[in-house]
């Protein structure tokens, strides 16, 4: 079993409007691949079935080992907790938490023990750089609550990152540091990494690059064929 | 990292809002424990002035009248009764002490009661609790005064001080009604126990000195000078105010079955009333139940108010905690687990409210029972009443949980990737 995440007749839709169905895909663990394609094409709706916070209709999805779909929420909610990492555009940071507590989050909600959470989230976040690890972390800087946010995601050490749009709020070099951040960080934990991203400079950064658009049918889409035919 | 510290870093977030919603729940806590335990506490206060008596004969207008003015002292009686009477009510069955006293008179606001002499040997101000002495003796002679404790520590009093004493109970209505007894000073000899009743805050005479002091009234009206002495009373000099009976009883038992039957006996005279005190303080609470089922029903409407401003409170934060709800979500905790974490919050609240209720209750408590001391000499144990607590501070921490359920079910229902989504 070398997937990090494996996705095998996925169909999903939004009613009538827009339409998701994947035959298969597969990462394995440590690969990185980016998800590409334009506003609005689904990429964030992929992360959010890979995660299980949106039902697929029908298909599988496996995350390190475990049966995604079908699973109870209950169920879902600790896959996610303990082998998924999620990194978000705007960070989603509890500001009135120190950078160390809105780690610890993390090492909570996988249900790891209450006293090892301060040291491992400390221990991390001073590897990442954050020295000042107890005050809030709307007193940080944009790239230190990025820092936070990379090490939640990747503190309980998860199968998989999931980053949606990582970057879409920064400026070309910020974004490039940001993706030197989040790429370094799951090599180092050894987590699989998918980004999605509309950014296509973001491609030379990926050993693999999924289009997003192969596997979603829009009412858009299904007018241009029908117009073609 | 736990569900405690979420919830306490969230309410500490939203500091003013909890502190106020938190006090609210407090102030109808204590509103209500005050009511409740005072409520108790005051007529067992009142039960227990009426000491080991079993009936009270006077000549005011009304049962209920007589036992306030008889044992609590609210006014003095306004009809006197012969001794003549008195002898004939004493000697008419064989009671187990009667005793007279008479009133009218008063020290600094103080009530004066000139008391037969088994008002200390055999009369008991609270049953099983005879009258202590904290100082000196009873009053053994003509113009010799023992004070109640209240009375003492009020007057500043102390044995061997003289005073006189104003006819009437000395306040300013009485205008010029209202004179000294500047004739007659009488010796401080004693200084009473408490006793928790309404006697404290009086001081004790003979009936000898009182009888002295109003014939000496008279005799001035009719011209005649000097001082009055024992030997110039007559027959309409000697009144009282009130005659406080005891029947006999089996040792250890307080009621007697010939109560009731010397009750009525004793009502065929229409020149008296008759009075059993513990009925007429039943009455009075029946009449003053009404007032306090208002102030309760009062304290529970703005307990039911606090538990709506935790709803509001919490409801409103709601709109701001979202991405926080969907982000635990996202982390992977469990929906039911974060609705347990809107409970809490809501129920901390509660807590918070009803021990800082607790607070203010036994300080509200502690001034209540301080005013009625002061004012009535009536002692009010300023405890809180554990089972009314209980029942109270439970009811305060389930409402104000109750408040918190439609929070929850709203952050139950937060979908997670709308909330997540970058705010256009």
């Amino acid at each position: 079993m070398n997937n990090a995440v494996r996705l095998e007749n996925l169909n999903f839709d939004y009613g009538k409007d827009f339409s998701l169905s994947i035959k298969e895909l597969s990462l394995n663990k440590g690969e990185m691949a980016l998800i590409s394609g334009g506003s609005g094409s689904g990429k964030s709706t992929l992360l959010w079935l890979i995660a299980g916070l949106l039902r697929a209709k029908s298909g599988s999805i496996t995350v390190a080992g475990q049966r995604m779909d079908g699973a109870s929420e209950s169920a879902a909610d600790r896959i996610r907790a303990r082998h998924i990492g999620m990194v978000f555009q705007t960070h989603h940071l509890l500001p009135e938490f120190s950078a160390q507590d809105n780690v610890a989050l993390a090492l909570m909600a996988a249900g790891e023990p209450e006293k090892t959470h301060a040291a491992r989230a400390r221990e991390l976040l001073n590897k990442l750089g954050i020295e000042r690890v107890n005050v809030p972390v709307a007193n940080l800087s944009v790239g230190q609550q990025q820092r936070v946010a990379v090490a939640r995601a990747i503190v309980c050490k998860p199968a998989i990152v999931l980053a949606d749009e990582p970057t879409a709020s920064l400026d070309d070099v910020n974004a490039s540091q940001a993706m030197d951040l989040i790429q370094q960080a799951c090599r180092e934990a050894g987590a699989a990494l998918l980004c999605a991203s509309h950014d296509r400079a973001m491609q030379s950064r990926f050993e693999r690059v999924i289009q997003v658009d192969s596997f979603v049918r829009t009412e858009r889409s299904q007018a241009h064929s029908g117009a073609r035919a | 990292m736990n569900d405690i510290s979420i919830v306490l870093k969230s309410l500490s977030s939203r500091r003013l809002s909890t502190i106020i919603t938190a006090a609210s729940v407090s102030v109808a806590t204590a509103l209500l424990l005050t009511m409740i335990s005072l409520r108790t506490a005051s007529f067992e206060a009142f039960q227990r002035g009426t000491g080991t008596t079993h009936l009270l004969v006077s000549a005011d207008s009304s049962p209920l009248t007589a036992v306030l003015n008889g044992v609590f002292y609210a006014n003095a009686p306004s009809n006197p009764i012969s001794w003549a009477k008195y002898q004939e009510i004493k000697n008419a069955f064989p009671y187990d002490w009667a005793v007279p006293t008479q009133q009218g008179d008063s020290f600094r606001g103080y009530p004066v009661a000139a008391v037969g002499p088994e008002f200390f040997t055999r009369f008991e101000p609270v049953r099983g609790e005879p009258w202590q002495l904290a100082q000196g003796q009873f009053p053994s002679k003509p113009f010799e005064i023992c004070l109640g404790s209240t009375a003492a520590a009020g007057s500043g009093l102390r044995l061997g001080q003289k005073v006189f004493l104003t006819h009437g109970s000395g306040t300013s209505r009485e205008g010029e009604h209202a004179h000294e007894h500047a004739e007659y000073p009488f010796t401080v000899v004693g200084i009473l126990q408490p006793s928790g009743s309404a006697h404290d805050r009086v001081l004790f005479t003979d009936l000898d000195s009182s009888w002295i002091l109003h014939a000496q009234d008279r005799r001035e009206r009719e011209g005649v000078e000097g001082l009055t002495t024992l030997a110039d009373l007559k027959d309409e000099d000697r009144k009282i105010t009130g005659i406080l009976l005891r029947l006999p009883t089996r040792p250890g038992r307080d009621a007697s079955a010939a109560i009731q039957q010397q009750f009525d006996t004793l009502r065929r005279d229409t020149s008296i009333v008759v009075a059993q005190p513990a009925q007429q303080i039943d009455r009075l609470r029946s009449i003053i139940g009404n007032v306090d089922e208002l102030f309760i029903a009062l304290g529970v409407a703005v307990l039911l108010s606090s538990g709506i401003s935790i709803l509001l409170s919490m409801h409103n934060s709601m709109a701001q905690r979202r991405m926080q709800i969907a982000l635990l979500r996202a982390l992977g905790v469990a929906r039911m687990r974060i609705t347990g974490m809107i409970l809490m919050e809501a129920t901390l609240i509660g807590c918070a409210g009803a021990i800082g209720g607790c607070v203010l209750g036994l300080i509200g408590n502690a001034i209540a029972s301080g005013a009625l001391k002061a004012r009535i000499g009536l002692v009010v144990d300023p405890t809180l009443d554990p089972r009314s607590t209980v029942i109270i501070v439970a009811g305060a921490i389930v409402l104000s949980a109750l408040a918190g359920v439609l929070p929850a079910i709203t952050a139950y229902r937060t979908p997670v990737a709308d909330n997540l989504r970058p705010q256009a």
